[in-house]
C-alpha cells in the first residue's frame, strides 16, 4: 500500500473520528492535519516504541500551541490527533495469538503494544505538564 | 444566601458536565476554583473523582456549605466540555453572574437531539479509513465501513438501556470480528487483520489511557488509578470479544 493513500486515509479517519467524539467544528480540520503529520513521522521513524514517543511529542506540542492560539482546551485537539497512533493492530494480533495458543508470541506482541501505549501517554503528559509549567496564564486569565 | 446557593448549583453543574463528558478531573477541579473566585468566594476546597465530586465553600456570612455530586454516566463529548469552558472563563473574569451561568450550564447539560445518521456515517468512515491506513485494500475498506456503521447502530441503544460500557465493548469487539470473518467468506481479497484492527481503533481507550497517566503524574493518584483500571478493563473486554468470536469461528471450522 502506497504511503500517499495511507496518509489520506489517516486524515479521513481522524476527521470522521472527531465527528464521532463531537469535537467543536473549528478544531476538527486542525486536529486532522496534526494527526496526519504525527502519523507520517511515526511511519518515517519505523513504527517502533521510540517512534510512538517522538510522533506523540510532535502531536502534543502542536496541539498545545493551537490550544493557546485559539484559546481552547488542548484536549479538544489531542483527542482527534492522537487516534491514528493508538496501537489497534497490536491489540488484535495479541488476541489472535492467544486464541491460537501461541502464548510466547502473544506475550511479546502484548508487551510491545502496552509499551507503545505507555510511550504515547508519557509524551502527551510531558508536553502538557511542561507547557502549563512555562506558558500558563493561570492567575492572570483562565487556565488552558 | 440565595446568591451563594446559586453559585454552589452553578459550579456543581459545571463540574458534573465536565466529568460526564470525559474531561479530566483536574479540569473539573480548576473550573470550580476559578468560577468560585470569579463569583467572589475565596475559600473553596474541591475533590473531583471520575465517579463523583465533593466540594466545600466557606463564606463569612453563611459559614461552610458542602455538596457531593455523584457521576454515573461517562461518555466522550468534547463539545460540551468546550461550551462549559467558555462559560467558566466568562465567570472567572467576572463577566457573568451566577444566575446566568446556571442557566447557560443547564442548557448545555440538557440532552440534545443527536443527528444519529451523522454519527453512524462518521463511525463507518473512520473505521474504513483506519483499515486503509493500516494497509487494507478497497474490499477491506467496504467490510470495515459496515463494521463501523453496525457498531454505532448497536452501541447507543445499549448505552441508553444502561448496559455497562465494558459489556458493550465486548459485544462491539465480537460483532466487528464476526463481520470481518463473514467478509472473508463473501469477498475474495479481504484480510482479517487490517479490517478488525481498523474497525476497533475508534473504540480503543486511547484518550482514557492518556488521561489516566496524566492524572497519575499530576498527583491525582485516586482518579488516575481508577481511570487506568477503566481503560485497561475496556481494552481487555474488547479483546475478549474479538478472541471469543475468533475461537468460535475456528470451532465451527469454516
Amino acid at each position: 500500500m502506497s504511503w500517499e493513500i495511507q496518509l489520506i486515509a489517516c486524515f479521513a479517519a481522524s476527521l470522521s473520528f472527531s465527528v464521532l467524539v463531537r469535537q467543536p467544528k473549528g478544531s476538527m480540520l486542525i486536529s486532522a492535519v496534526i494527526a496526519t503529520a504525527g502519523y507520517s513521522l511515526f511511519l518515517l521513524m519505523g513504527q517502533n516504541t521510540l517512534a510512538y514517543f517522538t510522533a506523540t511529542l510532535l502531536i502534543g506540542l502542536s496541539c498545545e500551541i493551537c490550544a493557546r492560539i485559539m484559546k481552547r482546551a488542548a484536549t479538544l485537539f489531542v483527542t482527534g490527533a492522537i487516534i491514528p497512533l493508538v496501537p489497534g493492530v497490536g491489540l488484535y494480533n495479541t488476541m489472535r495469538y492467544v486464541v491460537e495458543g501461541n502464548y510466547h508470541q502473544a506475550m511479546s506482541t502484548g508487551a510491545s503494544t502496552v509499551l507503545g501505549l505507555c510511550a504515547i501517554a508519557l509524551a502527551i503528559t510531558t508536553t502538557s505538564v511542561l507547557f502549563s509549567a512555562f506558558f500558563s496564564r493561570r492567575g492572570k486569565k483562565a487556565a488552558p | 444566601m440565595e446568591n451563594t446557593l446559586t453559585t454552589l448549583d452553578a459550579v456543581c453543574l459545571a463540574a458534573r458536565i465536565i466529568l460526564e463528558s470525559g474531561g479530566e478531573t483536574y479540569r473539573a477541579e480548576e473550573t470550580v476554583e476559578r468560577m468560585c473566585r470569579g463569583l467572589g468566594i475565596e475559600e473553596v476546597d474541591v475533590l473531583a473523582l471520575p465517579t463523583g465530586l465533593m466540594l466545600t465553600l466557606t463564606t463569612p456570612e453563611h459559614g461552610t456549605l458542602s455538596r457531593i455530586v455523584r457521576v454515573h454516566d461517562r461518555t466522550t463529548d468534547l463539545r460540551r466540555i468546550d461550551e462549559c469552558n467558555s462559560v467558566s472563563r466568562l465567570v472567572a473574569r467576572g463577566e457573568m453572574d451566577a444566575e446566568t451561568a446556571l442557566k447557560r450550564l443547564t442548557a448545555i447539560h440538557q440532552p440534545r437531539k443527536e443527528r444519529s445518521w451523522l454519527l453512524v456515517g462518521a463511525s463507518a468512515l473512520s473505521a474504513g479509513s483506519f483499515t486503509v491506513m493500516l494497509g487494507g485494500g478497497w474490499q477491506d475498506f467496504i467490510v470495515s465501513f459496515f463494521c463501523g456503521a453496525l457498531v454505532q447502530l448497536v452501541l447507543p441503544p445499549l448505552h441508553r438501556r444502561r448496559v455497562p460500557m465494558q459489556i458493550s465493548s465486548m459485544i462491539a469487539g465480537a460483532l466487528t470480528t464476526l463481520m470481518a470473518l463473514l467478509g472473508t467468506v463473501l469477498l475474495a481479497k479481504v484480510q482479517v487483520e487490517p479490517v478488525i484492527s481498523g474497525a476497533i481503533m475508534p473504540m480503543l481507550p486511547g484518550l482514557a489511557t492518556t488521561n489516566a497517566i496524566r492524572d497519575t503524574i499530576r498527583g491525582d493518584l485516586v482518579s488516575g488509578g481508577a481511570r487506568i483500571m477503566e481503560a485497561v478493563l475496556s481494552a481487555v473486554m474488547l479483546a475478549a470479544g474479538i478472541g471469543l468470536m475468533l475461537s468460535m469461528w475456528g470451532g465451527i471450522g469454516l
